[in-house]
């Protein structure tokens, strides 16, 4: 081993992007960084420049001014603006986005804020989920990075294609990248002049000349490349990097071999390097979670998964953190051991881990326009999403709230909450329904209607997404963006896709059962009686809630009759969003996956037929309601099977909970791989599994310091149990109270 | 007519009641009577409904719906007449908060069968299959075997969880649609054997050899019940016994008092041993002396 020092040095890493402590000198706080960029963009501004360089000048600004730390009890370096929360070009993006929404963009902005107040959708910007061209960039290098540019701005000279705007993006991207070399070096000054001497920092040092010379050449220079991508993309650039080194093991492995085979650094050592790695998002913490994935398939149909995947799980098993998250891809010749590996740490409580099915990426991707190879070497770029590699760029950008139809139904197409009325979609007057039929129907045009206006804003926001914040450290991985002369994030990448994600189609369907059974079928009550129940959030009405709740007909239990009208409903939103062009030279995709939306629109939705009370959230990606899949995994794995997941190209993500007496022992793996391979076998794409018992869950309510790890997968991350809203925490052991031993 | 059984449940995603992903038919009736029993309600081959009293709100739902005037109110208390309950299960369909539970419904070996063949995919990918449990399955010969014959002729892996006091006869019968048999051992001794199951268990034994010199896939099941079979002397006379046959696995399946609470809803007498749930390493002894003789043996909890 180098150090054999994590446990010293686990505190520093903990409070690294937590609450760190610099030295005086070395630069000035975040705050004060926030605080005065947008009087140093002034300065620049009044130069007439262009956006990008702009943004780049700011970039360089912020690397010169931000405190720095190089520490012994870190392989990484240390930066002054670790809070995420606080990022330095917020400002600055954030008056662009005003400037844009009101000019070219008001009449589209104007339209969207009053329906995203009043819950039908969630429309919005979206700067995150990129994924840099890991491949170029471990090829490479910044160097290398900075020749390419140059040679492609040459190029577009001589073509005469450098227009002030191609200009402009290659410049902001050339000083972008040279203000990361220029701080690399004021590290290692620092570095130099603080820790000479100590062996670790003197690796660093070194490891940091190497970056800022050519590209990295072995496994540790790898990880630095990665970490400081992220950092400098992430923290200062204002672009969310997912996928950290795509799958790390594949990207990792020749510089393995490599080490050990020349004596560089012994499986130890790795293993110290990854652990502090892994530590740098353990300490970040984001909510959501930082996701990389691991395996894969080679184009002669072989597994890639190698001995680093299996040094990455056993070094994220031991630190036991809930982020970074970890996407494995599962194919046929996935090996047994790895899923056992995966399991088990699953069934000890570590689920962080998402098993996505290489297959069926490869199947929905070419469909959808990929070549073979675009399919199958495709990026898992956030919770669940696909994109090929290096060479594409999705966004998501719009969230439609299906629960929302309801109330507009009942409501004659106001929201009660806001009083946002929609007109003229060729719904029905609740009056003038008169059978279930009318019902869905109406149903349908509120749902055409909300997805018409998230592409109509949509478009709108994402014309101008290089006008609101121009991408510079990601374009200059992308080569596309350099033959094209275009914003890699906005629409320069070869595949420019844009997610529609469908929040609530679960409970949606509940809904929709409750109306055609207890109105039109028992006739138990009228539309405008249940109108009076919803507008009182079911108080007096408890009994007839309680009997909507417990009745059969639910999403999620396997009947056929059910599960039917989700499909419908996801082939329906489907037909109208996918391949519809966007505004990026790409086009629109629907998806499977809601984010924390289906919560806080949840937040914004009354009360609905199936039972819910009002601001209950709802079904979350394509699972059922929490706790009304009743007749377990299997049923639960048909119903949402009924749904084709070739109508959600965007992603077909599943949660599955479980209680631990039914994956116990060696037939606990073995059902758990059954479940997977069946799940996938009916054409699903992702699916995580929580493996907890309610009893569990009720005793870290009560006593939450002796629960500390526990965690939850909550849609596309992993969350501390006893860090959820109360209100949260009640919904998960409600719904583990159905799950059967 | 249609042939049909008493089901007291069915459990979709059995994993540990034989091999791979199952789905698991629990028929009602036994001609065992197990003091330590933890599914008193497959005991009787009748349908029986259970009253949870601790959970009931007193609504009066169940009233409403009961052609039998077994469910009465007095002073907001719920008071359920067992005895002129004629076990229709409408009580248990309008109760909102599930104090009602209808133990047995009729179901045809056609619908069992439509339900088994639901989650194929799921065996085929786990090397799954279909158990029929009990209560005692045998009890309902007729189903269950047409049930097995039905799921042989898709090809569907059959599993048997037996007290094995049955006819050899119709043991003989089962083996020609049974994949695999789940043999419960109670206790090697027969006097013993008979104090805490009303039954000597020479039958059982000798179905057992019967079962193991006609090439059936054995795995034996013993329920691990503290001061009832977990001395070591049992142990020894098990493993001396079953030592002699062809089985394929042992399982200690240790002692849970779970099930007083469906005692006590079915208002019939608790006969559960006062007795906490056997510890790892006690089962793991009991296991090495039965690993002795050659068995392959180990705990049913992990």
């Amino acid at each position: 081993m180098l150090y054999a020092s994590f446990d010293s040095d686990r505190e520093y890493l903990v409070n690294k992007f937590r609450k760190p402590v610099f030295e005086e000198g070395t630069g000035v706080s975040q705050e004060e960084i926030i605080e005065h960029i947008l009087e140093f963009a002034d300065t620049l501004t009044l130069q007439d420049l262009p956006k990008p360089v702009i943004k780049a000048r700011c970039f360089e600004h912020v690397c010169q001014q931000m405190f720095i730390d190089v520490n012994p009890h870190d392989d990484f370096p240390g930066f002054g603006c670790y809070d995420r929360k606080k990022r330095p070009l917020a400002p600055l993006v954030g008056r662009w986005n005003y400037e844009v929404d009101s000019t070219v963009n008001k009449e589209r902005a104007e339209m969207c804020w009053p329906r995203n107040s009043a819950g039908l959708h969630m429309i919005w910007k979206d700067f995150d989920h990129s994924v840099p061209d890991w491949d170029a960039m471990v090829e490479l290098g910044y160097p290398g990075l900075l020749e390419r540019l140059e040679k492609y701005r040459k190029l577009h000279e001589e073509k005469g294609t450098l227009t002030p705007a191609v200009a402009a993006h290659f410049e902001g991207m050339k000083i972008t990248v040279n203000a990361l070399l220029d701080h690399l070096g004021k590290l290692i000054d620092f570095a130099r002049a603080r820790h000479a001497g100590n062996p670790r920092i003197e690796r660093e040092i070194r490891c940091l000349e190497q970056l800022r010379q050519g590209p990295p050449r072995d496994f540790y220079e790898v990880l630095m490349l990665i970490y400081v991508q992220f950092y400098y993309c992430e923290h200062i650039d204002h672009f969310q990097v997912r996928s950290l080194g795509g799958n790390l093991d594949d990207l990792l492995l020749p510089f393995y071999e490599r080490d050990l085979k020349e004596g560089r650094y012994t499986i130890e050592d790795m293993r110290e390097f990854l652990t502090c790695f892994l530590m740098q998002w353990g300490s970040i913490d984001n909510y959501w979670g930082h996701p990389f994935y691991l395996g894969g398939t080679a184009k002669d149909g072989s597994s890639l998964y190698n001995d680093v995947s299996y040094l990455i799980l056993d070094v994220f098993d031991e630190l036991h953190i809930p982020t970074p998250k970890i996407q494995l891809k599962v194919a046929k010749n996935t090996p047994r051991k790895l899923l056992d590996t995966a399991f088990r740490m699953i069934r000890d409580g570590h689920s962080s881990l998402v098993f996505v099915s290489d297959d069926n990426i490869r199947k929905i991707k070419m469909c959808y326009g990929y070549s073979e190879e675009e399919a199958r070497t495709c990026n898992v770029t956030g919770c669940y999403e696909t994109a090929a590699r290096g060479i594409a760029n999705g966004t998501g950008a719009g969230h439609a709230n299906f629960m929302k139809i309801f109330e507009l139904i009942f409501n004659d197409g106001r929201d009660p909450a806001t009083g946002y009325t929609v007109e003229n979609c060729g719904a029905l007057k609740l009056d003038e329904i008169k059978n279930f039929d009318d019902f869905f129907k109406s149903f349908l045009r509120y749902l055409d209607d909300i997805i018409e206006v998230i592409i109509k804003c949509a478009d709108g926001n994402e014309a101008n997404l290089h006008e609101v914040n121009p991408s510079l450290l990601y374009s200059v991985t992308a080569l596309n963006s350099l033959v094209t002369g275009r914003d890699a994030f906005s629409n320069g990448n070869v595949y420019n896709v844009s997610s529609i994600l469908l929040c609530g189609i679960g409970t949606a369907v509940d809904a929709l059962m409750a109306v055609k059974k207890f109105v039109f079928e028992k006739k138990e009550l009228t539309l405008q009686e249940f109108r009076e129940i919803l507008k009182n959030n079911w108080a007096g009405a408890e009994e007839l809630r309680t009997r909507i709740l417990l009745d059969r007909d639910k999403f999620g239990n396997g009947i056929e009759e059910v599960d039917f009208y989700a499909h419908i409903l996801a082939h329906y939103a489907g037909r109208k969003i996918n391949m519809r062009p966007n505004a990026r030279k790409g086009f629109y995709a629907a998806s499977g996956h809601c984010a924390r939306q289906f919560i806080s629109m949840g937040g914004k939705t009354g009360a609905t037929p199936d039972g819910r009370l009002a601001g209950e959230e709802f079904s979350k990606n394509l699972s059922p309601t929490m706790g009304m899949d009743r007749n377990g995994v299997t049923a639960l794995i048909k119903s949402v099977c009924t749904m084709n997941a070739l109508d959600l190209p965007g992603d077909f993500p599943l949660d599955v909970m479980m209680h631990p007496a039914t994956v116990q022992g060696e037939e606990g793996l073995a059902a758990l791989r059954g479940v997977l391979y069946t799940y996938f076998a009916k054409g699903g794409v992702a699916i995580h599994f929580n493996i907890f018992d309610a009893e569990t869950l009720k005793k870290a309510q009560v006593e939450p310091e002796k629960y500390a790890n526990l965690q939850i997968r909550v849609c596309g991350w992993n969350v501390r149990f006893v860090e959820l809203p109360k209100c949260e925490q009640d919904a998960y052991i409600r719904r583990a109270e159905n799950i059967a031993e | 007519m249609a042939i049909t059984g008493i089901l007291l449940d069915t459990k979709r995603f059995a994993v540990h009641d034989g091999p791979g992903i199952r789905t698991a038919f629990f028929t009602k009736g036994c001609p065992l009577k197990c003091i330590w029993c933890h599914n008193p309600e497959s005991t009787s081959p009748l349908p029986q409904t259970g009253f949870y009293k601790d959970l009931c709100r007193s609504c009066g739902s169940c009233r409403a719906v009961c052609p039998a005037a077994a469910h009465s109110f007095e002073e907001g208390q719920h008071l359920f007449d067992g005895d002129s309950c004629q076990a229709c299960g409408k009580c248990e369909e309008v109760c909102p908060v599930s104090a009602m539970k209808l133990y047995g419904r009729e179901v045809t070996v056609e619908e069992a069968f439509a339900l088994a063949l639901e989650d194929r995919d799921f065996y085929e990918n786990s090397n799954g299959g279909v158990t029929v449990s009990g209560g005692e399955p045998l009890m309902q010969k007729e189903f269950t075997l047409s049930l097995f014959k039905a799921l042989k002729k898709e090809k569907i892996h059959t599993a048997l969880d037996t007290c094995a006091f049955v006819p050899q006869k119709t043991l003989e019968e089962a083996l020609e649609v049974t994949d695999m048999f789940l043999v419960d051992f109670k206790h090697a001794d027969s006097m013993m054997h008979k104090r805490l199951t009303g039954q000597s268990n020479e039958l059982i034994k000798a179905n057992l050899e019967f079962l193991s010199a006609n090439g059936a896939r054995i795995e034996i099941r013993i329920p691990f019940v503290p001061g009832c079979n977990d001395s070591d002397g049992n142990m020894e006379a098990t493993g001396a016994f079953l030592g002699g046959l062809c089985i394929e696995s042992v399982k200690l399946l240790p002692y849970h008092a779970l099930a007083r609470n469906k005692y006590r809803a079915l208002r019939i007498s608790d006969t559960m041993p006062e007795a906490e749930s056997p510890s790892e390493e006690k089962i793991a002894a009991a296991a090495a002396i039965l690993q002795k003789y050659g068995l392959n043996a180990r705990s049913g909890r992990a």
